[in-house]
């Protein structure tokens, strides 16, 4: 039975979530380009302020455990940082070549090559935007049943994990928009990859 | 590894790509419902299925984080249908909002800002008198300069550019053989892996649940027995080719050598402040790299490189490493999950056990695996790809009894993961070298052969005195909170 549900349920959402992706990636790429990237480049400033933040939780814990004050829930606070430090990023490093990727074979399709990309994006699209949907679902599943922060924090799980929701959303974004470019425009992927930076 | 489309090349037109992409997802469809057809009780084709679009999905060039995720998805969805996503979701929050893991964006951006000073003409000027003297001349600074920057970055890229890009016009200016320079240069970048603050070490920490102190501490004393061997081989240079030496370079009186030097003190202190506070269980990795980043800005400011642009250049750098350490992580924490269920790890472990192997075997064992796996992915990759299959296998007395305790392997891992990082056909340190001096990769990759050989030396030293790794984090005191 549950399992029907979810059959039913499951794809019709997820339909509609990649539907109204597409659609977005699709207006704003030929409507309004810089709005775009304009999109991708807050999430990583968003990421990066989040970096701040973390040093700044911390810095504060170190003078906070010298000066013998009560800091509770500090770790629980950069912990939050860090997952919104990342996921708000993800889309930027996209779109500056830092993920990492196996370019050995994709490297010898020669005139092929865009086939490649087009697959390498669309599997990539597909799991982000699964990765996207559940996120959402299961941001809203912790608003719903009121979690809680196991930690000394007691925050509400729901509000860090927006970050989460947001950057897997803004991802799945960059991914179609970058799919999209591939099948019709002379777009050939990413800029540059990993090399050195991205590499560690 | 660069995305360069032939000049040549010509578009197909648009209906032919759309025909294309329709066929791509046929194609998944087609496996996913082969995938889901197979009956309950076949758990090892559903494995192998697993493996095999694994290493499809990677070896097509799909984004190491979401090719992992993608098969930790289908996986969940195969064993535990119904709520797979679910499953993964809190997985994945739970990882990437990790106590732990926060060194990891610290350290990297500690890295950043360093990388952004003058402190490559620096390293180059205040290393340069003290190894002139040294039999094998200035080819130390190669290997003394990257055990330094290693030291303050955990990326080997970064501290092969920082080194050579001083390093290697000015040993070529000297007449020094180009394929020692290059050589040497390759080989000693990739203790940018193993001298703490390691990122690959951070990872594995993360992966397996161990301390990441204990295993920045055990890092030290291997580091610097590789680096000795290396200065080892520069040594051996000079006295087998003495008809290569180059001229020597004017001695310096003392306190010139230390006027030299002035930049570069101050960042062997602040390496000795994040390592010692580690040691001494002052802090946390975690509070040892905030106070990192905090010595690296005032340096930095001290030195007049830090203004507007290289702050928010470094920041937006380490932004950007870190997002793809986190999606790569985020990718391995689902597919260790996933793997649980698929029983593979236990599976196997039960298997090698039942073999009934002599521990050494099963690590030269692993070691070729390793290597083979290094040629084809980066360090953090196969670390978090194996982990979940490998550590069943090793996290068993008769390991234990010899002194091989999950500490040790992680340096071990390290060592095997740096011989990946300059063998072809991916090696990093191949490309980037190739990108900084325009050589072949063929030839580069034969000046590092010698380097190469001297790691699997090391590899024999650590299987023969495991104390090299375990002794020094015993020592060290633990860490409050």
């Amino acid at each position: 039975m549950k399992l029907a549900a979810d059959l039913l349920l499951d794809p019709l959402s997820f339909l509609l979530i990649a539907c109204c992706l597409v659609g977005l990636a699709l207006v704003l790429r030929f409507r309004a380009p810089r709005v775009l990237d304009g999109l991708y480049l807050a999430g990583g400033i968003a990421g990066a302020l989040f970096l701040i933040a973390i040093l700044v939780i911390i810095l504060m814990n170190m003078s906070a455990r010298w000066l013998l004050i009560p800091f509770p829930g500090s770790t629980d606070y950069a912990g939050y940082c860090m997952a919104a430090s990342s996921c708000f990023a993800l889309a930027y490093a996209l779109n500056n070549g830092a993920h990492i990727r196996v370019n050995l074979v994709l490297g010898r399709l020669g005139s092929w090559r865009r086939y490649g990309e087009v697959w390498c994006y669309g599997v990539a699209a597909l799991m982000a935007l699964v990765f996207a949907r559940y996120a959402v679902k299961t941001n809203i599943w912790s608003e719903k049943l009121n979690e809680i922060s196991q930690g000394q924090d007691k925050t509400e799980i729901w509000i860090p994990q927006l970050s989460m929701t947001i950057g897997a959303i803004l991802l799945a974004l960059a991914l179609i928009d970058h799919l999209v470019r591939l099948l019709v425009t002379d777009h050939d992927g990413v800029a540059k990859t990993a090399l050195g930076e991205g590499e560690a | 590894m660069t995305i360069s489309t032939a000049p040549g090349m010509t578009l197909p037109p648009v209906n032919k790509r759309l025909i294309g992409a329709a066929v791509a997802i046929a194609l998944g469809m087609g496996a996913w419902f082969l995938l889901h057809s197979i009956g309950e009780e076949d758990v090892w084709a559903k494995t192998g299925l697993f493996i095999f679009i694994l290493f499809f999905l990677l070896g097509s060039g799909v984004w190491v984080g979401l090719a992992l995720m993608a098969v930790a998805y289908i996986g969940l969805d195969v064993f535990v249908p119904g709520i797979a996503g679910d499953r993964m979701l809190t997985t994945i929050w739970s990882s990437s909002s990790s106590w732990t893991l926060t060194a990891l964006p610290l350290f990297i951006w500690m890295g950043e800002i360093l990388f952004r000073t003058r402190l490559s003409e620096d390293m180059f000027r205040g290393l340069s008198p003290w190894m002139a003297g040294l039999p094998g001349g200035l080819l130390h600074t190669n290997v003394v300069g990257c055990t330094v920057f290693a030291a303050v970055s955990g990326s080997s890229a970064a501290t092969l550019t920082t080194v050579g890009k001083m390093s290697i016009p000015e040993l070529r200016r000297r007449g020094y053989p180009e394929f020692m320079t290059i050589g040497t240069l390759a080989g000693s970048a990739t203790l940018g892996l193993m001298i703490p603050p390691s990122l690959t070490l951070i990872v594995y920490g993360v992966t397996i649940n161990e301390s990441i102190t204990k295993l920045f501490i055990a890092g030290i004393v291997p580091g610097l027995v590789l680096a000795t061997m290396f200065m080892g081989y520069c040594a051996a240079w000079y006295y087998l080719f003495p008809s290569q030496r180059p001229a020597r370079d004017p001695g310096m009186s003392f306190s010139a050598k230390l006027w030299n030097s002035r930049f570069l003190i101050p960042v062997i202190c602040l390496i000795l402040a994040v390592i010692g506070s580690m040691y001494m269980g002052l802090a946390t990795p975690t509070e040892a790299a905030a106070i990192g980043v905090l010595g690296a800005l005032i340096l930095a400011a001290l030195q007049g490189s830090l203004n507007w642009q290289t702050f928010t250049e470094s920041l937006m750098g380490a932004t950007r490493t870190s997002a793809m350490i986190a999606l790569i992580l985020m990718g391995a924490a689902a597919l260790a999950q996933s793997m649980g269920f698929t029983g593979l790890p236990r599976a196997l472990a039960e298997w090698i056990a039942s073999m009934d192997l002599s521990v050494f075997t099963l690590i030269a064992a692993l070691t070729i695996f390793f290597i083979i796996i290094g040629c084809f992915l980066d360090g953090i990759s196969s670390v978090v790809l194996t982990m979940a299959v490998i550590e069943p296998m090793v996290n068993i007395p008769a390991f234990q009894d010899l002194g091989f305790s999950m500490i040790w392997f992680g340096i071990f891992v390290v060592v095997v993961v740096e011989m990946a990082q300059i063998t072809p056909p991916i090696g990093f340190n191949l490309f980037v070298l190739q990108g900084m001096i325009g050589k072949e990769i063929g030839y580069i990759a034969k000046t590092a052969i010698p380097m190469f050989l001297i790691m699997v030396l090391m590899v024999a030293i650590l299987v023969m005195f495991p104390e090299l790794a375990t002794w020094l984090p015993e020592t060290a005191r633990s860490t409050p909170g």
